[in-house]
């Protein structure tokens, strides 16, 4: 933990390389048209007809433009994407909840204590960050099917939740020990018990880290793959965002009118919500790295 | 006695899903790498170390191992670098700098599959960049169709979906810098060159370590993108561990083999983290020290 | 370590032994199914292509919902790359569907299948009898597919001065060569699975006009697999070497191919039967024709056709509605408006089904019938069969051809997986 523990210091700007100047800017320009081009081919390719993506994928010109294509992706009939948003919203929300209510006590206890066996948890929890999920699900088929799990929203959720632990707790357990103990011994002595102290003192405390999980953890469930493909599979009838898109475009891989709108619609919630949101997504992100 | 039982009650719930959900089916995963389960038959044979044997012997593994390595070896390198390059030129406040930070930013939001169908569509054969050279009487490059090319693309993409990751990571860590110590560095007359070496790096050091393990852990795993743009090929060229656990688990009915791989991912990767974990530690001793 | 944590750790392992025990033992495996009602859900795994989308699969089994109310049957599209993934994933989940589509019972599957051999109406079900393990059926289909067709661009072939089809595989070489002269790209191939699938199709026929016994000699070891398709791979690497086929074609995958072919980029597409279906909905402006794959110089043409079952369908043991199950896959592939529809929508072939076949599909059922006798092909079924997994890696072998590897290296590696698997 102490690996990322740093000196709390005010924010500063400085000028550590002297590119303040054209150069600097004309060379972020040339990589945001980079960053970019991608995310322009898929937006105007949403509106075209197959040869014209083909022949002139970068013209923008209006007599091409239709939405005929977005509304069949909106409608096709093998992949309801407005039911996918919900799903994978669903997903999101009970993720984010479930992960902060496990996690934040646990850390606390963790960073609050300060016997070995404590810091033995502690490892064990990180080491949980090793474990590739793509390769756990396999074995986690059986002990979901154990639990009468398999396939089940429930037992989806509880594996995803388990999978953002690890770095939950390392996160916030290192982000409690920068908050003062005294506080929560004032508290003690008013009565409060310890769940109450965590979530009446502490827990508002730790905002900046919170954010900062549940931005990552919403960024990976929504976009999770291999998860909810085995997890749920077909007889489950629930698709996400991505098992549907999958569904909808691995067999018309190259039919770039079935391909892009539907790659458009997968992506426009997450990304209109970032864009929306994005000072305080990446100041989130920040604020919750920089103290830990 | 109600002091531990409430620990416990804050303690055992995680405690609890982690261990059933993860420490159980690793454990599972080493006891069916001892089997030649099909995932489905009747109970497994258990055949000892016949399919780490296997594995010691199979081109296929090895190579898709090899294909891990160097896309967790060299995207890390790339993304530390570009994360940390990027980070200095748009660490200002200027409104301008905050636009970069999010165009920099914007593909992670995207899923590694949408990612992958998306530069497929443009790298193919008859993708948007080839079918600009062919308009051209240009020949056609093999972005997705030579191995080398095909497993240079896959982690150019990588990186251009990963490294905005990295660039918020060091802005985080940028801000961590001390203004006293680079206003007394700039008084005495220290160089842009001599600042960064002696006062910004050191400083960034714990930012540096985390960005390595992260990279590198993220890296190892990497599937959702393999699958999406080149699927595995060609001629399995860029499959990696986590593709060819899944492949042979399920589609070659060989979960046994399968797990006795992901066993061996995980040893792999837990030993690559803590290493570069341990040397960054010394090295972070050595600069303070 | 204190006391406490020791017990908190023995604890832990006797859970972790005593879920991961129960995990994999208690399962049961052994599921047998149940005759089930006359109503209820069924649950069909089917695979979904262009041709086949949901929406069609749907609308084939209404008539069959229609005639037993209550009976409901739920089409499942598989979230893996297919059936092939998603069945073993389905199965070791233990939420297998009833009825699955596109697969064909192995010995790995077998034990988890129901068996159809009582089933009179199977007797008149085609291959249903080739494609029986030891006697017992558990696939019946719906028709055949014809896999060794070479699809030509007629204009092609008249413009590089190329009088009638080539007959064996030297007339096809020197074909090419006049082709490309002629300004096409002779043979389109892509990556996925395709550059496997096209070679296997176009060794049937001379593969098993010299062993007529390919799979036993194979399976016994007299014969390796590389060893026996040696002279085709290294045909096949003499023609990139010409720029016979896209060095880069690896970089396309079914769509782009056929899209080229259709467009008149390329002369000729290697493909089984259902690319008629694709052909025909995408109205060519050349003249398309097919013809039988060569064989090799001095074998009788036509030689064996490479014959696979068209729309297999087999039930599960584990079902709870078997009844209702076998009656679904009895009306799938006997009806006769069922049948119809399915070999139309995919281009299959059906003996006494031969009134509606469009003119390409007439030429594809002349070559059917011409053939001396219809063989398996790859991975196989029914007494001959590969070890499960082989078309994948062979394809994976053969696109080797491409990234600078020789047939001899193709040859051993095939036959080293092979080896690998027994």
């Amino acid at each position: 933990m102490s690996a990322i523990r740093m000196p709390r210091v005010a924010t500063v700007q400085f000028k550590p390389l002297r590119t303040k100047g054209a150069g600097r800017i004309a060379f972020l320009i040339v990589t945001s048209v980079l960053m970019l081009v991608p995310m322009y081919l898929l937006v105007v390719s949403a509106f075209k007809s197959q040869q014209d993506i083909l022949a002139h994928p970068f013209s923008l010109s209006p007599d091409q433009l239709t939405t005929q294509y977005l509304e069949k992706a909106w409608t096709n009939p093998d992949f309801n994407i407005l039911k996918g948003y919900a799903v994978t919203a669903l997903f999101v929300v009970s993720v984010n909840v479930l992960s902060v209510a496990l996690a934040g006590p646990v850390s606390y206890v963790i960073a609050r204590r300060s016997e070995r066996r404590y810091r033995m948890l502690l490892l064990l929890f990180v080491a949980g960050t090793f474990i590739p999920s793509q390769v756990l699900v396999i074995p986690v088929v059986y002990t979901l099917k154990f639990l009468g799990l398999m396939g089940t929203i429930p037992g989806f959720v509880l594996f995803e939740t388990t999978l953002t632990l690890p770095f939950s707790i390392f996160l916030y357990a290192g982000y409690i020990m920068t908050i003062p103990a005294s506080l929560d011994e004032a508290a003690a002595v008013d009565g409060a018990g310890k769940h109450r102290t965590f979530w009446s003192i502490v827990f508002p405390l730790m905002k900046p880290a919170v954010v900062t999980m549940v931005i990552l953890n919403t960024f990976s469930v929504w976009n999770d793959f291999v998860n909810p493909q085995i997890i749920l599979g077909p007889g489950s009838g629930l698709y996400t965002v991505t098992t549907g898109v999958y569904a909808a475009v691995s067999q018309y891989s190259t039919d770039y009118t079935v391909v892009f709108p539907t790659l458009l619609l997968a992506v426009a919630p997450l990304l209109v919500v970032f864009v929306l949101l994005q000072r305080h997504v990446i100041s989130g992100l920040t604020a919750g790295a920089t103290k830990g | 006695m109600r002091a531990r039982l409430t620990t416990l009650s804050m303690v055992g719930p995680a405690l609890v899903l982690f261990v059933v959900m993860l420490v159980v089916p690793v454990c599972l995963s080493v006891y069916l790498s001892l089997t030649d389960w099909n995932g489905y038959s009747a109970n497994p044979v258990v055949v000892g170390l016949r399919n780490y044997l296997d594995l010691t012997k199979s081109e296929e593994a090895i190579r898709a191992g090899w294909v891990t390595l160097v896309i967790a070896a060299v995207g890390t390198v790339l993304l530390s670098v570009l994360g940390l390059g990027f980070a200095l030129l748009v660490n200002g406040a200027s409104r301008l700098n905050a636009l970069f930070r999010v165009i920099l930013f914007y593909p992670h939001v995207l899923s590694a599959l949408v990612v992958g169908f998306l530069w497929s569509a443009v790298l193919g054969t008859s993708g948007v960049v080839n079918g600009w050279l062919t308009t051209r009487g240009a020949e056609v490059l093999p972005f997705l169709s030579n191995p080398h090319w095909a497993l240079a693309s896959l982690i150019g993409v990588l990186v251009w979906a990963g490294f905005g990751v990295n660039v918020v990571l060091y802005l985080a860590g940028l801000q961590t810098v001390s203004k006293d110590l680079l206003e007394s560095a700039r008084i005495d007359g220290a160089s842009a060159r001599q600042t960064f070496r002696n006062v910004t790096l050191p400083a960034l050091a714990p930012v540096v370590t985390v960005n390595l393990v992260l990279s590198l852990v993220t890296l190892l795993k990497t599937y959702d993108l393999v699958v999406s743009l080149t699927g595995g090929g060609p001629a399995g060229s860029t499959q990696t561990a986590a593709y060819l656990i899944l492949w042979d688990s399920f589609h070659n009915n060989a979960l046994g083999f399968g797990s006795a791989q992901s066993v061996v991912l995980m040893i792999v990767t837990a030993g690559l983290a803590l290493t570069v974990a341990r040397l960054r530690s010394r090295a972070d001793q050595g600069v303070k020290g | 370590m204190s006391r406490s944590v020791r017990r908190k750790l023995g604890v832990l392992t006797s859970v972790v032994i005593l879920v991961g025990a129960a995990g994999c033992g208690g399962g049961g495996f052994d599921d047998e199914g149940s005759a089930g009602a006359a109503t209820g859900e069924v649950r069909m795994l089917v695979n979904i292509t262009p041709n086949l989308t949901k929406g069609y699969w749907e609308g084939l089994v209404k008539p069959f919902e229609d005639a037993n109310p209550g009976a409901d049957v739920k089409i499942e599209a598989p979230t893996g790359s297919g059936v092939k993934d998603s069945l073993p994933q389905l199965l070791a989940a233990g939420n297998a569907p009833d009825v699955v589509e596109t697969l064909m019972a192995d010995k790995v599957l077998a034990p988890q299948l129901l068996e159809l051999t009582d089933q009179a109406w199977t007797k008149d079900t085609p291959l249903a009898q080739q494609a029986a393990l030891d006697g017992k059926v558990y696939t019946v289909g719906v028709g055949q597919q014809a896999q060794s067709l070479v699809f030509y661009n007629k204009d092609a072939f008249t413009k590089a001065g190329i009088s009638s089809p080539p007959k064996d595989l030297d007339e096809l070489t020197a074909a090419m060569g006049k082709l490309k002269a002629a300004g096409y790209l002779p043979l389109q191939t892509a990556g996925d699975y395709v550059t496997g699938l096209q070679l296997l199709q176009l060794s049937d026929p001379s593969i098993a006009t010299k062993h007529p016994d390919w799979y036993q000699q194979v399976g016994s070891k007299q014969l390796g697999v590389g060893q026996s398709m040696l002279p085709l791979l290294q045909r096949y690497e003499s023609w990139i070497k010409s720029g016979y086929v896209d060095k880069n074609a690896l970089g396309l995958d079914d769509v782009n191919a056929q899209t080229n072919f259709l467009t008149g980029k390329s002369a000729m597409y290697i493909m089984g039967s259902w690319f008629v279906r694709t052909a025909e909905s995408q109205n060519p402006t050349f003249d398309l024709g097919v013809f039988a794959a060569p064989t090799e110089a001095g074998q009788p043409y036509p030689g064996p056709q490479g014959v696979t079952m068209a729309a297999p369908y087999m039930v599960l043991k584990s079902t709870k509605q078997r009844d209702l199950s076998v009656k679904l896959v009895q009306f799938l592939v006997t009806d006769q408006a069922a049948v119809q529809s399915q070999l139309a929508q995919d281009g299959n072939f059906r003996k006494g089904f031969t009134d509606k076949l469009t003119p390409l599909g007439k030429q594809v059922q002349d070559i059917l019938d011409q053939a001396p006798k219809g063989v398996a092909q790859g991975e196989g079924y029914g007494a001959n069969t590969l070890p499960s997994g082989f078309n994948g890696e062979w394809n994976k072998a053969v696109q080797s051809l491409y990234t600078g590897k020789s047939a001899k290296d193709v040859a051993t590696r095939i036959d080293s997986w092979m080896g690998s698997k027994s």
